[in-house]
Parts: structure tokens; C-alpha cells; sequence
């Protein structure tokens, strides 16, 4: 399976490769290659997969997915993550995408929430997580529907403030809060763009694209694991696989981005 | 939100007073509900690498909200507490080799962590080519900083151009605090000999910075 997938990526790579050389000249002829991969992604492979995982009988209470409420009722997964993050009376937290498919596999299919947890996050390279598919399968739900968080529970607006501050809240050796890297229009770390998270068009485009294929790890990320990767490239400690501080960044993010049409996989470099 | 409005609709006015309304919470309560995320949220192979997260005055002062701009007493403390932090290498010498320092700028390694382990590194690159353009015609430079193409030609090496440049690199927040630029000799991210080689790439008319 994996060698299936990187030689479609190698496939897609080289055409954007020539594409973009032709177009050499072009103000961004990075753009191309992008546009090019962006037509083909190998993400969608995860959906089929996640779809299986999520309608198998699974763990140690031999159960499916398909009675996990992700805020719209049992099964419901139409526009489901449009909504998330948001507050969950049956647990009292705000929960994002994936602690919520957390809570359901470890409450209805019995799987243990460390084991879970230890794999979250797949290795480059890899064939990648059950939590990456599902993640994708379950967002590709609500493709096509437009972003609408909302904020009405106490624990929403705090979710969201604390967020905010998280997101301006400079630490460690490097000095590096988000907006150090993420708060001016067309900068790049090396060659790779930097997302501009005082934009809203820019936060809209980011938040409707997760989980996307990356095609630098040849696998399927999440929010989770965008957010961890840049704690890590700022030299902080490794940020808890969906805590507190992992939900209310992204629900900062998520209700800036609302009105953005979902559309998953993203495609990224 | 559609819901919140139907439900106090049916409550009645008496309700919502009782209950009270769901709004933003105050300034003081966003912090301490985000720092006990802080204190609780991370991991770190050891208890002194959590201490990363912890912010010193300098860093507390240039987290506004919004980025917000700071008081004249705020700008102040944030210059004085960076001029008070910068050391010198122990030769006296704040102009090292610019190869040495050429190899650095375009390392972006060191100390990192993941998966319960600390990134094992002799010493940590210097991180300049993530932000900066260095020398001309090359292309895997960032530009969140400005360009330094060319530093050395523009400004010269005098004492003062010396001086400056390296406390630059030791803590830009010396000269404009709370820029975005890392203050990467007083964070301990390097060391002072590390600084002195960096100065060195920037100034010596023979760096690749300075080529023509």
C-alpha cells in the first residue's frame, strides 16, 4: 500500500516538476506544481479507509463507530465537524475532532485512550493512523458545507480566549509564539510559505484543509499534528495529543475561519 | 447560536438573569485558565526542559493581545533588561570566523523535542536562513527578517558596526524590543563564541554574505 502511494506521489511530483518548469517565468511557478497536486491527491486513499474503520466492529467491545454523537446525534455525521470544536454535555469539555473520535473509541469499542493516543500521530512514511483516516473520513462528511462554530457555552468563550492568548503568548528559547511566524502576508520560513493567521481568507483556507495530505510525510495530517509540529519547531515542550491548549487553539482558529467551505484532504507540501 | 437565542427566548428574561449570560471571560480568568493549560498540557523528557514554557518579565511584556503596542515604561524595561543581559566572549574578541559562522546560519537543528527525547546536538544551529536572505542568488532563504545580503558591504567593519552586530544577534531586543527576532544568545539558545563566528559572516568583506 505505502509503496503504491509514493510512487503516485513520485508520479504527481515529477508532472508538477515539468509543469512547472514550462512555466518557468510565471510570478509563482510554485503555484503550478501546487494547483497540479492539489488536482490529484493521494489523500483521498485515507477516506476509503477510514470509512471501514469507522463501520467495522472494532476493540475489545467487538463495536462500531457509527452510534458516536460528534454534536449532531448518534451517527451523524453530516456537517458534523462544520461545528467543532464545541461543548459536549455528556463529558463537560469543549472537544475538537479528535478527542471527541477519542472519547468514542474509548467508550463505545472499549480501545484503551493511551494506546490511542501513542499512535495518533503516524510516522512519516508510514501507512499511517486509524485516528488520521477516521479524522479524514469523518471531515470529508461535511465537504462542501461551510464552517459555523459557534460560541454559546461558557466553556466555548473561555476555549476561545485562552486560545487567543496561547496564540500570542511568546516562551521558550526562541521567543516564538504563533504570531512571531503567522501574523504578516507573504513570509516563508526557507522556501515554504507561512500562513498569514491575522487574515481571514488565509485562516478560512487553513482550517477548512484539515487533515491534508502532506507530501513531505506521505501521509495524512491532522490540526493535532499541525499543532504539535510547531511546538516542536519552537524548541517547547511536546504538546499533549488533544488537550486543552491543543482545543482552544483550534478553537480560536476554527471560529475565525467561519464560512469557509470545507474540502478535505488539503493537499500540503 | 440560534439555539442559545431560542432557549433564553423560552426561559423568559427571569432565567437569563438568574443564570447569568455565557460571554467572554475577563482578562484575568483567560489567564489563569490558559496558563494551567501551560502547566498542564506539555511534556518534556525532564522537569527542567518544562521550564521552557515558563515566561521571564521580558517575554510576559511582549505577549499583548493583538500586538498590541507597549507602554514608553513596558518599551523601556524590555530595552534595559536586554542590554543587562548581554555577555561577551570570554577572549574579548566579538568578530570570529566567518566559515564557521556561515556553516551556522544555515543550520536549523538543535534542541528539539519529540517522542520524550531531546534532539542531541554538539551545539545549535543558528537558525539566520529560516527568516533571512543570506548570500546573494541564494534561494532557500526565508524572509520573515530583513535581508542581510550584502550587511557587511553596506555597513562596514568599524568597532561600533562590531558592536552593534553582535549585540544585534545577542539580544535584538535591545535595540527594538519585543521584534520577532529570537534573542538567541540571552535565551542560551547560543553561545556567546557561537555569536562572535555569526558577526563574522555578517562583516568579513571575504563572507559569502558580502560576495559580489
Amino acid at each position: 500500500m505505502f509503496e503504491v502511494r509514493c510512487r503516485i506521489a513520485a508520479a504527481v511530483l515529477a508532472c508538477a516538476g515539468t509543469t512547472a518548469l514550462a512555466q518557468a517565468g510565471n510570478a509563482d511557478p510554485l503555484a503550478v506544481g501546487r494547483q497540479m497536486l492539489a488536482e490529484d491527491n493521494p489523500g483521498e486513499l485515507w477516506i476509503d479507509q477510514g470509512k471501514q474503520l469507522f463501520y467495522a466492529k472494532r476493540g475489545p467491545r467487538n463495536a462500531s463507530l457509527d452510534q458516536c454523537d460528534f454534536g449532531l446525534g448518534p451517527g451523524k455525521l453530516e456537517g458534523a465537524t462544520t461545528r467543532l470544536p464545541r461543548y459536549f454535555p455528556d463529558t463537560d469539555k469543549v472537544q475538537d475532532l479528535e478527542s471527541r473520535l477519542l472519547t468514542c473509541m474509548v467508550q463505545l469499542q472499549g480501545f484503551k485512550r493511551e494506546d490511542i493516543v501513542k499512535r495518533a500521530i503516524s510516522p512519516g512514511g508510514s501507512s499511517g493512523s486509524d485516528v488520521e483516516a477516521l479524522a479524514l473520513y469523518i471531515t470529508s462528511r461535511s465537504n462542501g458545507m461551510k464552517m459555523n462554530v459557534a460560541l454559546s457555552h461558557q466553556k466555548e468563550y473561555d476555549m476561545y480566549k485562552a486560545g487567543e492568548y496561547l496564540f500570542y503568548r511568546r516562551s521558550g528559547q526562541t521567543d516564538f509564539a504563533c504570531i512571531q511566524c503567522h501574523g504578516e502576508p507573504d513570509k516563508r520560513i526557507r522556501l515554504q510559505d507561512l500562513v498569514n493567521m491575522t487574515d481571514k481568507k488565509q485562516i478560512q483556507g487553513t482550517v477548512s484543509t484539515f487533515p491534508a495530505y502532506r507530501g513531505a510525510h506521505f501521509v495524512v495530517r491532522t490540526m493535532q499534528w499541525r499543532l504539535y509540529d510547531c511546538f516542536w519547531q519552537m524548541r517547547l515542550p511536546e504538546l499533549t495529543y488533544t488537550s486543552d491548549a491543543s482545543i482552544a487553539l483550534t478553537t480560536y482558529l476554527h471560529y475565525q475561519g467561519n464560512g469557509a467551505v470545507i474540502q478535505v484532504p488539503g493537499f500540503k507540501r | 447560536m440560534r439555539n442559545t437565542w431560542l432557549r433564553w427566548t423560552l426561559l423568559g428574561a427571569p432565567a437569563l438573569i438568574a443564570a447569568g449570560c455565557a460571554t467572554y471571560p475577563d482578562q484575568a480568568t483567560t489567564h489563569q485558565i490558559a496558563e494551567k493549560m501551560v502547566s498542564e498540557d506539555f511534556s518534556a523528557p525532564t522537569p527542567a526542559l518544562l521550564k521552557r514554557l515558563a515566561q521571564d518579565k521580558s517575554q510576559q511584556i511582549c505577549s499583548k493581545i493583538g500586538r498590541a503596542e507597549l507602554t514608553q515604561a513596558e518599551a523601556d524595561e524590555v530595552l534595559k533588561l536586554a542590554r543587562a543581559s548581554i555577555k561577551y566572549p570570554e577572549s574579548g574578541k566579538l568578530v570570529g570566523d566567518w566559515k564557521t559562522g556561515d556553516k551556522l546560519a544555515h543550520d536549523g537543528a538543535g534542541d528539539r523535542i519529540q517522542g520524550g527525547r531531546l534532539e542531541k546536538r554538539k551545539e545549535n544551529g543558528g537558525l539566520c536562513q529560516n527568516c533571512h536572505a543570506l548570500a546573494p542568488g541564494e534561494i532557500n532563504v526565508g524572509n520573515v527578517g530583513p535581508s542581510l545580503t550584502g550587511y557587511g558591504t553596506q555597513r562596514g567593519n568599524s568597532e561600533a558596526i562590531v558592536k552593534y552586530t553582535y549585540d544585534k544577534i545577542y539580544n535584538a531586543w535591545a535595540y527594538f524590543p519585543c521584534s520577532n527576532m529570537p534573542r538567541l544568545g540571552a535565551t542560551g539558545h547560543l553561545t556567546p563564541e557561537q555569536v562572535a563566528h555569526m558577526v563574522a559572516y555578517l562583516i568579513d568583506p571575504q563572507s559569502a554574505v558580502n560576495r559580489k
